[in-house]
């Protein structure tokens, strides 16, 4: 199908299947592999589009579902999208709607027809999200890259139910293909579901290949399945995709997930814990989560991060944000702006070491800092960089 | 630190409207605050919502440090950072003006003695003396700060009591005056609550002794702002002109036009953060020889008109918000629950309120300043409320 991307890679790992991209999007180029934070409602977490901007995010996040609750469809067609709406000059990326719907209203129905649910406005009428309804709200909304509605399944469930997602979703995703108005400045990407079943994976992705999307995301994990599982379904999926487009992991976030996914060969995540996480006071350094909460950092006048330079980092010390965070306003946008330059360095670091030929030992390094010990050194991660030749532990 | 004075570069008879200028040194360098002006609100050291990106693009001078809001632990944590309050706050090209009490919210508390006066925190009730809040002082060396005083928080006191705070009150201010280091600035209060004869004595006592200005606290007074006002006054008439004075709770524009016509030179910039927190951007504008009427003082964004309005707050405002977002985003945000709603109006309202600030001394110094501050009076409902015709003989301007 039609793209409104360019795609290049500029560096590959030699051991592992690690790879830095330049993607070219509808506002501007984007590095992969890249962390892409969330805005929800059109905001990401009360820091502005000029900070974000000069915290070098290249893309943020939108969700469908809330935006089309509020402001609302119509209020974005006249004023011309969500980047319009938020002033935001850079790249965005949408969701179908359908996760939101089925995580946050419990009484979500998935027939063939699409999502249906209660109104979350009087609770007693009955909407119905179909894939055109997701492509049309998502047409309106505007972002560079728009996703499928999906039949999202939890990834703890087996059976029957997990085949008859993965083929509705193939046939949602040629729903969505005919519905999309826009392919000339909005990309869609398929999602390939099929539980933590191979065969099923297998069947999904050799479909989707047919329909050629400007590029493809990993669906249905994430969901409280063993990582050991986890691994082994995001390698498959990077394994019988096609080199040539790029590949999104949904709902990643967590460093080491991000450095192992990218050594198994994916470009895209998002999520929403550096954001969600510094509401709670814990700001993200490569030694681990730090609770600026707790009085022990009272009396700390280091920054968060020595060579973060950040505004929080540039600004204050630990002791003056332990003053702030909860507590004020000032003290989460703090932590959040860091928490968003962290991830984004780490992502940047990512690229830099595959560039100059030393991401296996960065991933060495990566995981010293972090865990200290081998003792600590997450199994699952072990075995999954020691498919791509990384000995984690020599 | 040295540099540290108050010019009167105009002063208008029988107003006693004063346009000045408070010099001081930040960094090696002479700096201006020119008055009338106000003291930002800060909590915690910080301007509310805003991160120091967003309050370096806002023209701020000068901001109000409160310690009760670092007292949870005593002492603070930050009188263990030896780089001064300045460094500790990020706050290192602003005069920082420091005051033991949150000017904004006076909460009752329990009482003050002899020797110790009551804050509240987060945590519950604390103690200071007068020789801790020096010693702090000492440590982080603020530009200014106003001496301890016996704020009365009970309603109605005797005279009894109203004579025990202004004795208090200078009693502490003489122990500070010994104590304090040189190069730090000390305000003296002035007290006095509601009985006349004892605002007199106060303000006669303090302006004797070596204060560099005076604050005149309004928030102990349970009275509208036009009592307040009316209280300040008696204390006013006897403070000698050549040193600034500072009121708190005068921060609706037409308190301080009224304020600045008896000689107020600083109010505490408390009114933009609390009209940020009730979802208000403000509007008003000084306008030069213009019709004040029917002014809209504020827009509230809560108001479901605004949901599809694409104009800024205001048209031709220079702030960040107004230059990159519509009324119906914030709308939006508010609507929504997202802190960048706060964020955007604190931008707004902070830059709108220092604009008039800036207005203000535009037009005393244009000899505008009586015709344009009686219109914008006039056309606020407080003007049945006010007798300005004794007070202030415009016409003689
Ligand atoms: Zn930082
Ligand atoms: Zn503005």
């Amino acid at each position: 199908m039609k793209s409104a991307l360019t795609w290049e890679i500029i560096a590959k790992c030699s051991t592992t299947k690690a790879r830095v991209g330049k993607l070219i999007l509808p506002h501007g180029p984007v590095d992969t592999p890249v962390f892409m934070p969330v805005g929800t409602q059109g905001t990401l977490k009360g820091i502005t589009p000029k900070q974000l901007e000069e915290l070098g995010c290249q893309i943020m996040l939108n969700n469908t579902y809330h935006l089309g609750l509020r402001p609302g469809q119509e209020l974005l067609e006249q004023i011309g999208g969500s980047h319009n709406f938020q002033n935001w000059s850079r790249n965005l990326l949408t969701d179908s709607g359908g996760f939101q719907m089925v995580s946050l209203l419990k009484l979500a129905k998935i027939t063939e027809q699409g999502v249906e649910f209660q109104s979350p406005h009087d609770n007693e009428s009955t909407m119905l999200l179909t894939p055109e309804h997701s492509m049309s709200l998502q047409n309106s909304i505007g972002a560079d890259i728009i996703m499928q509605l999906d039949d999202v399944v939890s990834s703890l469930t087996t059976g029957k139910r997990v085949e008859e997602a993965m083929y509705r979703s193939i046939r949602w995703l040629d729903r969505c293909i005919n519905a999309h108005r826009k392919p000339d400045s909005q990309n869609l990407f398929a999602i390939i579901q099929g539980g933590l079943d191979i065969n099923l994976r297998k069947k999904c992705i050799e479909e989707m290949i047919l329909r050629d999307t400007p590029g493809y995301a990993i669906g249905g994990l994430s969901g409280g399945e063993e990582k050991d599982i986890f691994w082994r379904i995001v390698t498959l999926c990077t394994d019988l995709l096609p080199k040539n487009k790029p590949i999104y992991c949904m709902g990643i976030g967590y460093t080491e997930d991000l450095v192992v996914c990218s050594a198994l060969g994916v470009d895209m995540y998002d999520c929403v814990f550096p954001t969600r996480t510094a509401r709670f006071g814990n700001a993200l350094t490569p030694k681990g989560s730090l609770n600026l909460k707790s009085v022990k950092f009272s009396k700390d006048f280091q920054p968060i991060e020595k060579d973060c330079d950040c505004v929080a980092c540039k600004s204050y010390t630990r002791s003056y944000i332990h003053l702030q965070a909860t507590k004020e306003t000032v003290g989460c946008h703090l932590i959040t702006l860091h928490n968003v330059a962290y991830q984004l360095r780490l992502m940047r670091n990512i690229r830099q070491a595959i560039i100059e030929g030393r991401f296996p030992s960065f991933v060495k390094q990566t995981f010293k800092d972090l865990f200290g010990s081998e003792e600590k050194y997450p199994v699952w991660a072990i075995n999954a960089l020691k498919s791509v030749n990384i000995d984690l532990l020599s | 630190m040295s540099g540290f004075s108050f010019n009167l570069l105009k002063i208008t008879d029988p107003s006693r409207f004063r346009l000045g200028q408070l010099i001081f040194s930040r960094n090696k360098q002479e700096k201006i605050l020119d008055t009338p002006n106000c003291f930002v609100y800060t909590m915690r050291g910080s301007v509310p919502h805003l991160t120091p990106d967003n309050l370096q693009i806002i023209p701020v001078d000068s901001l109000g440090i409160t310690l009760e809001h670092f007292l949870e632990a005593q002492p603070p944590t930050s009188t263990h950072f030896m780089g001064g309050i300045h460094k500790f706050l990020n706050l290192e090209d602003y005069l920082l003006f420091f005051d033991v009490r949150d000017s904004s919210k006076l909460l009752h508390i329990s009482f003050n003695t002899d020797k110790y006066v009551s804050v509240v925190t987060n945590q519950g009730c604390r103690k200071v003396t007068v020789e801790e809040y020096v010693r702090y002082m000492n440590i982080y060396n603020p530009d200014i700060f106003a001496s301890i005083s016996d704020l009365i928080t009970d309603k109605n006191p005797s005279l009894k009591r109203v004579k025990k705070s202004v004795d208090r009150t200078l009693n502490w201010l003489d122990e500070t005056l010994e104590q304090i280091k040189e190069g730090i600035h000390v305000f003296g209060v002035v007290t006095g609550h509601d009985k006349h004869e004892e605002r007199v004595r106060s303000a006669q006592e303090t302006a004797n002794r070596n204060v560099a200005g005076f604050v005149l606290n309004g928030f102990d007074l349970d009275v509208t702002s036009k009592e307040r006002l009316d209280l300040m006054k008696i204390s006013l008439k006897h403070l000698p002109k050549n040193k600034p004075r500072v009121a708190y709770g005068l921060g609706a524009p037409e308190y301080v036009l009224l304020g600045i016509f008896e000689g107020i030179d600083i109010f505490d910039a408390s009114y933009p953060s609390e009209q940020t927190s009730l979802g208000h951007a403000l509007t008003f504008l000084l306008l030069e020889n213009g019709i004040q009427n029917e002014q809209e003082k504020f827009i509230d964004l809560w108001d479901n008109k605004y949901r599809t309005d694409f104009r800024p707050i205001l048209n031709g405002c220079k702030c960040y918000a107004c230059q990159n977002h519509t009324r119906a985003y914030i709308f939006h945000l508010l609507v929504a629950h997202e802190m960048l709603a706060t964020v955007l109006l604190m931008s707004h309202n902070l830059f709108h309120y220092l604009q008039f600030f800036k207005d203000i001394r535009k037009s005393i110094n244009n000899n505008t300043f009586t015709n344009n501050a009686m219109q914008f009076i006039r056309a606020s409902n407080i003007t049945d409320e006010i007798d300005i015709k004794p007070n202030f003989n415009y016409r003689n301007y």
